[in-house]
């Protein structure tokens, strides 16, 4: 029985770099420049016409919820809440990622949803418990911004706004929000700055390379291997008593198309199976980046730990309960003092401070002229 | 155009508007047919009481909107004939509306519902689907409506009482519902009805006189007729494009937008609203909008498709004018008496209200996990 569970664990491993985890690793350079999709260049003004239109609420139902809504650049471009906040008269009902190095992700949201920060932003913006945006709507209140008409006009030259060209002018700012090396300690150690990590990271980047294996799945530059696993993270304690919470995750489950069962015995968040139709991938979540902990907490899919020592407490004990969690999530051992090493070592992938980012002035919306609507305006 | 063009646009524009309804003063009347009258209400509508009833409590809930903060009744007030007395109304949080609010009363017996006539009248629970998820009104995902109503106990008592104790909501059976308590609400019954169905009514003169002349005369009974004094088919009055909206970004955006979504051609430069052309997409229906009912009047002021007119008077006078520029109102020259019937006879179809019972939205519930 248990040679069958490790020739199934080491099969289903081959392609994960299994090995990875055994050999002590060199160092993850720093992230590489990122790239952006050949249908999306970057340019200085695309990119400002992103963060405006980042921190633009117009771009939501009500007008009330613009990306920065969820995104504070004062939270490290997420949330303090375990699950977001949602849309006015919702609840999300997942945690708000950070938007720093999520141009390095494949897949983005939780589940891996969808394969590009342009498909991410329209997404958020239309779902009915994120942004509740109508397309046609939130277009044409674009083109009645005349700063915005301006500027689409100079990027993308059309003779107005098209909702299309916003979200890509949001994903070029986003894939601006990178982590500057010289600013992060470890990459600063990588780099040859010796006193750039205490002893104590340098234990906990030992442990994180080593012993507690966590590098097998945060792995690279990113510290994260773009793949999916399932480690059983609790229930939020409140998912039984938040009345918001149980609608959108019955939402969730129903207009995802889950079974009449799933639909009607719970509200658990089934993670990648939304995609696969496949129950062993039940409660898998994309591996999140290790990059900028220190300033976006609370922590996994549902904001379920506070601290990073809650996580590394976790993962200590093995991960929780969850049909799919992988043979390879085992007690780890700990003692106090390795805990506090690992912690030390994640706070040191964290930029010392963030750079400030001032919520920009918005452009005014104005009526279009009336008279002589057809001759030229 | 030629005069060969305009004719062949105007055959087409009668083959469209025989399929799609919504429009049109040039379709010949039927030879045998009788002249159009002012008729008597008809008797009240079967419905299913506790299916009305749910509709009730849904027609007060603002959970029915995408933020949880506008019901039906937000611009369908009781107390204002289930209008909302403003010029142009408010439309959803963020957005502002580009034309007045219709009061409901005896909406089942409109044959077209909304200013340009794009909802079939007899398919109310698809008009009032349209409201709920539509962006400009209450901009709600429909199952998400549903999931709220599981979790709100009233609402479910309400729901089981209609459907059963083994159904389970769902959303186009809550929209149904709202359409049936839609289908209760009559304007009263008046001393004109009673005339009108041939009952022995001591009628004053003056009302008298203003029948007549609505039948003849003033020439009202040619778009008003039937019985809530509409044709239901769409007008020109040449009303003037409202500076309420050419100057209010907000609502030149919503009505820009529904010119989108209703897939006008070069709809950026259409700024003013375009009426039952969006519909029917034939010139000769631009600014023609569908004739409102007379039934409960002083009570659903302002007036006209964008409550441009606030009083009663203002309305006859603009009508006896001939309306305004290109409008399809030939002018009528009244004497100041015959004036004053016609107002009295508008006067009379608008009796007091009866009460209609709001219902106060109840709390959510938390419900027990495995019995969603």
């Amino acid at each position: 029985m248990r040679a069958r569970v490790a020739a199934a664990v080491g099969v289903a491993l081959l392609g994960f770099g299994a090995a990875r985890a055994q050999v002590p690793a060199a160092p993850p350079g720093t992230l590489p420049p990122v790239v952006a999709p050949a249908d999306n260049p970057g340019s200085a003004a695309k990119v400002e016409l992103g963060r405006l239109l980042f921190w633009d609420p117009r771009l939501s139902g009500n007008g009330s919820t613009a990306c920065a809504s969820c995104h504070l650049p004062a939270l490290g471009m997420g949330e303090r809440s375990t699950v977001s906040r949602g849309y006015p008269g919702t609840i999300h009902w997942r945690n708000s990622q950070t938007i720093w190095n999520a141009a390095h992700y494949e897949r983005l949201f939780w589940d891996g949803a969808v394969g590009s920060l342009e498909a991410q932003a329209q997404s958020a913006a239309t779902g009915a418990v994120a942004g509740n945006g109508n397309p046609a709507m939130m277009e044409m209140r674009l083109r009645f911004v005349p700063e915005y008409v301006r500027r689409f006009r100079a990027v993308f030259g059309t003779e107005w706004p098209r909702l299309t060209h916003a979200w890509q002018a949001i994903a070029a700012f986003e894939r601006t929000l990178v982590s500057d090396p010289a600013r992060v300690p470890f990459d600063r150690w990588v780099a040859g700055d010796r006193d750039a990590l205490s002893p104590a990271a340098q234990r906990g980047w030992a442990l994180f390379s080593g012993k507690a294996g966590c590098i097998r799945c945060h792995e690279g530059p990113l510290f994260a291997d773009q793949r999916f696993h399932a480690l059983g993270v609790p229930r939020l304690p409140q998912a039984d008593a938040h009345v918001l919470l149980q609608v959108t995750a019955r939402w969730q489950n129903l207009q995802r198309g889950v079974s009449r069962e799933q639909y009607a015995s719970g509200d658990d968040d089934l993670g990648l199976e939304y995609l696969t139709r496949d129950a062993r991938d039940r409660g898998k979540f994309r591996t999140p980046s290790l990059r900028e902990l220190r300033h976006t907490a609370p922590y996994m899919h549902n904001g379920a730990f506070a601290t990073l020592r809650e996580v590394v407490d976790f993962f200590d004990r093995g991960g929780g309960d969850a049909a799919a969690k992988p043979a390879w999530l085992q007690p780890l051992g700990l003692s106090d003092d390795d805990k506090r090493d690992l912690v030390a070592f994640l706070e040191s992938l964290s930029m010392d401070e963030l750079p400030a980012m001032p919520a920009p002035e918005l452009p005014p919306t104005r009526p279009l002229p009336v008279a002589g609507a057809r001759d030229g305006r | 155009m030629s005069g060969g063009a305009r004719a062949r646009a105007a055959c087409a524009a009668i083959l469209l508007l025989a399929a799609a309804a919504p429009a049109g003063a040039e379709k010949p009347p039927a030879p045998t047919a009788r002249p159009p009258a002012l008729q008597a209400l008809p008797p009240q509508a079967r419905v299913d009481t506790a299916l009305a009833e749910l509709g009730r409590q849904l027609f007060f809930e603002p959970r029915l909107s995408g933020d949880g903060s506008r019901s039906c009744a937000s611009c369908h007030e009781p107390a204002r004939g289930f209008a909302d007395g403003q010029p142009l109304s408010r439309g959803y949080n963020g957005s502002e509306y580009f034309r007045n609010a219709p009061g409901l009363l005896s909406v089942r017996l409109k044959t077209r519902l909304t200013w340009d006539g794009r909802l079939d009248g007899a398919d109310l629970a698809t008009a009032v689907r349209d409201m709920v998820t539509e962006a400009h009104f209450m901009n709600a995902d429909a199952r998400l409506v549903q999931e709220r109503v599981r979790q709100i106990p009233a609402l479910m008592q309400a729901w089981q009482r209609a459907a059963g104790d083994a159904s389970e909501p769902y959303a186009p059976r809550l929209f149904t519902a709202i359409a049936e308590y839609l289908r209760t609400l009559d304007a009263p019954d008046t001393p004109v009805d009673r005339h009108l169905r041939g009952e022995r009514v001591a009628l004053p003169p003056a009302l008298r006189e203003g029948l007549a002349l609505f039948h003849g005369k003033a020439g009202c009974a040619r778009c008003h007729h039937g019985p809530l004094g509409s044709d239901g088919r769409a007008h020109r009055l040449g009303v003037p494009a409202s500076p309420a909206i050419a100057g209010d970004a907000l609502r030149m955006i919503t009505l820009l937008r529904h010119h989108a979504t209703m897939g006008v051609p070069g709809y950026m430069d259409e700024r003013e609203d375009l009426g039952a052309f969006v519909v029917s997409k034939v010139d000769a229906d631009r600014g023609r909008f569908v004739t409102p009912s007379l039934r409960i009047l002083t009570h659903t002021a302002p007036y006209l498709h964008d409550g441009s007119l606030a009083t009663l008077e203002e309305v006859l006078d603009f009508h006896l004018r001939g309306g305004g520029a290109a409008g399809e109102l030939a002018p009528v020259a009244l004497e100041a008496r015959e004036r004053a019937a016609l107002l009295a006879l508008l006067r009379a179809l608008s009796p007091p209200l009866p009460a209609h019972p709001e219902s106060v939205p109840q709390d959510y519930a938390v419900l027990p996990r495995g019995r969603r």
